[in-house]
């Protein structure tokens, strides 16, 4: 006798049901469990990470350490636009963003409080953040007490709808739009008319400028130049270094999440084993009695982890649609996630599962799968058979 | 002869497995002697281990009465039965039954544990118990270490622990050697004779009925007929 | 418990799927505790640190917004109110260890002892802090972190104002809990005004009232005091204002208590399993016992008995290991962080160890429940016929 054929292992998974379907719900519990905590985690890197463009400059007041705290005259302004080295529009308009940060209060859909990043812009910051697109609606008008919203925004604050009036610190603005950035912290942002915000703030007109340098330029020695000005105490950073160290701060939390998904992760993979263990091990006699039918060992051992490995993948299939269904309620029911960034203000996480995510729950499925099923096969498969069938 | 410890009157048992009906038991009435040795001998399905399982409460007749120790065992209930038997009966298998993971010593000592004894006393009896079977020396060892007629052994010892009245053992001897069963049969006998328990055997065993005072004869669920067993003849 | 002798030797049977079960079981209890210490931080710090007769004031548009310092005397003067300091945000960041900042404020030291009396400050440190201008007054948590000692001095860059300021430490807030950096106000006007800058301004006040049944009416009369001019106010217990400024933590939590919750779904599965594995491969031995007159309810006992006592020494040894575990933690994340806030005290509590404690026994009796039943129930006969 060569081999068990493959309708083997699928009869029996459908002849145990009620083992089966157990089995099947602990390795879909750990698939959820662990890979929530994966799409948490992934989430919150994409938005603290991620955010930012590698040929982006940030330029603040020397000391300071985020937009939200520094302050930027007219006069820095101009100078920096007319520097060497920065992209145009073809039309020659300096590819350079003077914006004005500031944190009120808006109010959540839940009816809490919470300080926003509300951000004054000029048109051509869509240019110069080349991954901010408005998808609903359209860009706000100069001037007309209009906003966009971020789509973190738009999921968790109150009246951040397209054409509703939204309540943001100490005035009514109209939301016109609502845009994407790929999951960066942009989307946490409401992004207004600069002098609008200006206005509202009442304090220096800049919080700080961004520009886009030209291909071609020497980033380091444009950075020195700007740092080295002495009429403006001005310190220019890439964008990117930007987001991360403004992540650093978040590292932290970063580093418990990750912490944590390891037990998670080591807890349910070691439950999901023992059920399949146990599954493998009450069938000892039924392994004895192939063995005593003249099957091999190499053939019992292939049949019973393909067996284990089938029921471990079922139990993916399951988990992952599980998981989406519950990464979905929660998204419902929370309107993305917050975590304050060191200035107070609200990143919104939208907890999204990815691909990568379900992914690494795959392995870890047929991980449990393989390791579950071979261990007691594997002994079962080497008591000989007459020791197998007194296990009765 | 004594007066009877047993009886049954027109006991019937049926099954039902799937459509059909099983007739285990028809009819049977008999009378068993206290202190008698007995043995109920017939082939495979003819009803014997039913039969047991009446007497030791551990299954209900469909019809007919089962009297044991002046008990009618047919008005107790599930939980009734359960304590009847710890305080009446002593049972005896053909595989041992012991729990493997418990000592000979603890495995004599568990019927006791439905006693209200402490444990100082619990321990004492089962000694004593093990003592009787002569297996005092492996008190300590589980039952893997010890040998099939040894474990028996320590099985009658702990029939016999809570000092019930009735022994009931079914086929004590179907995985023993000749001198292990040997053995046996003479401590079930030494229990009718000297402890004056009312000892009732199922057996396939020829030589059983040597020992016993009385055979009775089961075929397909009837009672066939009585004979005195050679131990009675010799009496 | 002349039955926990079996019980123990029973699970002592397949040592490897106790193991293994405990373990799991362990773990996850040892996991939900520590998930639960995070919401629990925020009830922690709001019980212990937030007072019921103190409220803040601060402009209703949001704290980047700021009053006019004469905000303050104008509060002073309103009957009900015993004292009311204004504070300013610093944002001070200390260099020497990284860059890290803690809540730093520049605070009005003759009026501390009077708004904060339930911080207990020695009054011979508030006596210093009154007189040394570049005196400042903090937080034990903060001090441990950093092995900072009263005398020291130390230098905070401000995030906010264009100044790195000296100070020395004269006392502090003797609440391990506190992450506080309070230091005179003077000493940031004076600084700023070397950049020909006026203070001028305030962030919140904080108020005390002399008796709880006054707070409302209070807080409804300082803000009507101050409606339609160019800074409205809000006025909110303490407890209101940190509650809301921690409510943003609000789906994190969420988050963790669903994993939390799939976790001891997944334990109380594998225990399940485990039990229901355990009831099986002794059926029959389980009707021996029946057989030789162990009651229904004495073998469903000892077999619930039997799941409920390993998933509670499993789950208690994972309860008690919480202390261990977030001891670790706190070293590895390092103290206060400005993202989980209260979330990150940590703080295991005997009621948490408790939860995870009944959250274990609760797993074994629920596990326990069916299998034992089933053999309880199963007719003694039909099994030992199997058998014979």
């Amino acid at each position: 006798m060569s081999g068990l054929p493959l309708s083997y292992p699928v009869r029996n998974v459908r002849a145990r049901l009620r083992r089966t379907a157990l089995t099947i719900g602990v390795i879909a519990l750990a698939v959820i469990a662990t890979s929530v905590f994966l799409a948490l985690i992934t989430s919150l890197k994409r938005t603290l990470v991620a955010s930012g463009s590698p040929d982006n400059l940030i330029v603040l007041r020397k000391g300071s350490d985020n937009d939200g705290s520094s302050m930027l005259s007219y006069e820095a302004y101009q100078v920096l636009r007319y520097l060497d080295g920065i992209a145009t529009l073809p039309d020659g308009t300096p590819l350079v963003s003077a914006e004005k940060v500031m944190q009120p209060f808006a109010r959540t859909r839940a009816g809490g409080r919470e300080n926003i990043l509300l951000r004054g812009v000029d048109p051509i910051a869509l240019a110069v953040h080349d991954e901010v697109h408005v998808v609903e609606g359209r860009m706000f008008r100069p001037s007309a007490g209009e906003i966009v919203v971020g789509r973190g925004v738009a999921g968790r604050y109150a009246d951040a709808d397209v054409g509703a009036d939204m309540f943001i610190g100490k005035r009514t603005w109209r939301v016109v739009g609502i845009f994407e950035s790929g999951g960066t912290s942009f989307e946490s942002e409401i992004w207004g008319d600069l002098r609008d915000i200006a206005r509202d703030a009442n304090t220096f007109p800049y919080s700080g400028v961004r520009m886009k340098l030209a291909p071609g330029t020497d980033r380091q020695a444009l950075i020195e130049r700007i740092d080295r000005d002495p009429r403006y105490a001005l310190q220019a950073t890439p964008e990117v270094d930007y987001y991360a160290e403004q992540a650093k701060s978040a590292g932290t939390l970063y580093l418990l999440l990750v912490i944590l998904a390891i037990p998670v992760g080591v807890a349910a993979g070691f439950g999901a084993a023992n059920t399949m263990f146990a599954a493998v091990q009450s069938r000892t006699v039924e392994i004895g009695t192939l063995r005593a039918l003249g099957f091999s060992r190499g053939t019992i051992l292939r049949s019973f982890v393909l067996e284990s490995v089938v029921i471990s993948l079922i139990g993916f299939v399951v988990g992952a649609a599980g998981t989406l269904l519950v990464a979905f309620l929660l998204r419902i029911a929370l309107g993305g996630i917050a975590f304050g960034a060191q200035t107070f203000t609200i990143n919104v996480v939208t907890l999204r599962v990815s691909l990568r995510d379900l992914e690494a729950a795959l392995v870890f499925a047929t991980a449990i799968g393989l390791v579950g099923g071979l261990l007691p096969a594997w002994r079962a498969a080497h008591l000989r058979p007459v020791e197998a069938l007194r296990k009765a | 002869m004594a007066e009877p410890l047993i009886t049954l009157r027109d006991v019937s048992r049926s099954y039902e497995r799937g459509h059909d009906v099983v007739h285990a038991l028809a009819d049977v009435s008999l009378t068993i002697a206290s202190g008698g040795f007995v043995a109920l001998m017939g082939p495979s399905g003819s009803g014997k281990s039913t039969l047991l399982n009446l007497l030791s409460g551990i299954d209900r007749p469909s019809a007919g009465e089962v009297w044991v120790a002046g008990q009618r065992l047919n008005d107790l209930s599930e939980d009734a039965l359960a304590t009847w038997r710890a305080r009446h009966v002593g049972l005896i298998f053909q595989f041992y039954n012991l729990i493997p993971v418990l000592s000979a010593l603890e495995n004599v000592e568990l019927p006791l544990l439905l006693t209200p004894f402490n444990r100082a006393e619990r321990l004492r009896r089962a000694e004593t118990a093990l003592r009787v079977v002569g297996l005092a020396a492996r008190a300590r060892h589980l039952p893997s270490e010890l040998s099939g007629g040894e474990q028996q052994r320590v099985a009658i010892a702990r029939a016999i622990v809570a000092d019930p009245d009735v022994i009931i053992a079914d086929e004590p001897t179907g995985d023993l050697d000749a001198r292990s069963a040997d053995d046996v049969l003479g401590m079930l006998r030494d229990l009718s004779r000297e402890f004056h328990k009312t000892v009732v055997m199922v057996t396939h065993d020829p030589r059983a009925a040597h020992w016993v005072d009385v055979v009775y004869h089961l075929e397909k669920g009837l009672l066939l007929g009585v004979e005195p067993g050679d131990a009675e003849r010799r009496a | 418990m002349r039955f926990l002798p079996l019980i123990l030797r029973n699970l002592g049977r397949n040592k490897l799927r106790t193991g293994l079960t405990g373990v799991a079981i362990g773990l996850a209890v040892l996991l939900v505790c520590f998930f639960l210490t995070m919401p629990a931080g925020i009830d922690v710090f709001l019980s212990q640190i937030a007072s019921n007769v103190r409220i803040s004031v601060h402009h209703k548009g949001g704290l980047v917004y700021q009053m006019p310092f004469a905000y303050v005397n104008k509060i002073r003067a309103v009957p009900g109110v015993v004292a009311a300091d204004g504070v300013v945000w610093f944002g001070g960041a200390f260099e020497e260890a990284g860059h890290v900042t803690f809540p730093s404020f520049a605070v009005e030291p003759e009026h501390v002892g009077a708004v904060w009396p339930d911080y207990h400050i020695d009054p011979a440190a508030l006596e210093r802090f009154r007189r040394f201008r570049d005196g400042a007054i903090v937080g034990r948590q903060t001090m441990e972190k950093y092995g900072w000692k009263v005398g020291q001095q130390v230098s905070l860059r401000s995030t906010i104002w264009p100044v790195t300021l000296t100070f020395r430490i004269v006392g502090e807030i003797p609440n391990a809990r506190s992450p506080l950096f309070w230091f005179q106000r003077e000493y940031l006007a004076q600084a700023i005004h070397e950049h020909g800058w006026t203070l001028s301004i305030v962030g919140i006040v904080w108020v005390r009232i002399a008796d709880p049944a006054l707070v409302d009416g209070v807080m409804t009369k300082l803000d009507a005091m101050f409606r339609n001019s160019p800074a409205e106010t809000a006025a909110e217990t303490e407890k209101s204002f940190f509650a809301s400024y921690f409510g943003s933590l609000q789906g994190f939590v969420a988050i963790i208590l669903v994993v939390t919750g799939l976790v001891a779904l997944c334990v109380l599965c594998i225990a399940a399993n485990t039990a229901s594995m355990a009831v099986r491969e002794r059926a029959r031995e389980i009707a021996v016992l029946r057989a030789i007159g162990f009651g229904r309810g004495l073998v469903f006992g000892t077999l619930v008995a039997e799941s409920t006592v390993l998933a509670t020494v499993a789950g208690g040894t994972g309860a008690l290991l919480t202390y261990a575990f977030t001891a670790g933690v706190k070293l590895a994340a390092g103290g206060w962080s400005t993202q989980l806030g209260p979330l990150s005290g940590f703080l295991v509590s005997p009621a948490i160890v408790g939860q995870g404690i009944l959250l274990a026994v609760v797993v074994g009796l629920v596990a326990g429940i069916a299998p034992a039943y089933g053999a309880a129930h199963r007719p003694v006969a039909s099994v030992l016929r199997e058998v014979f």
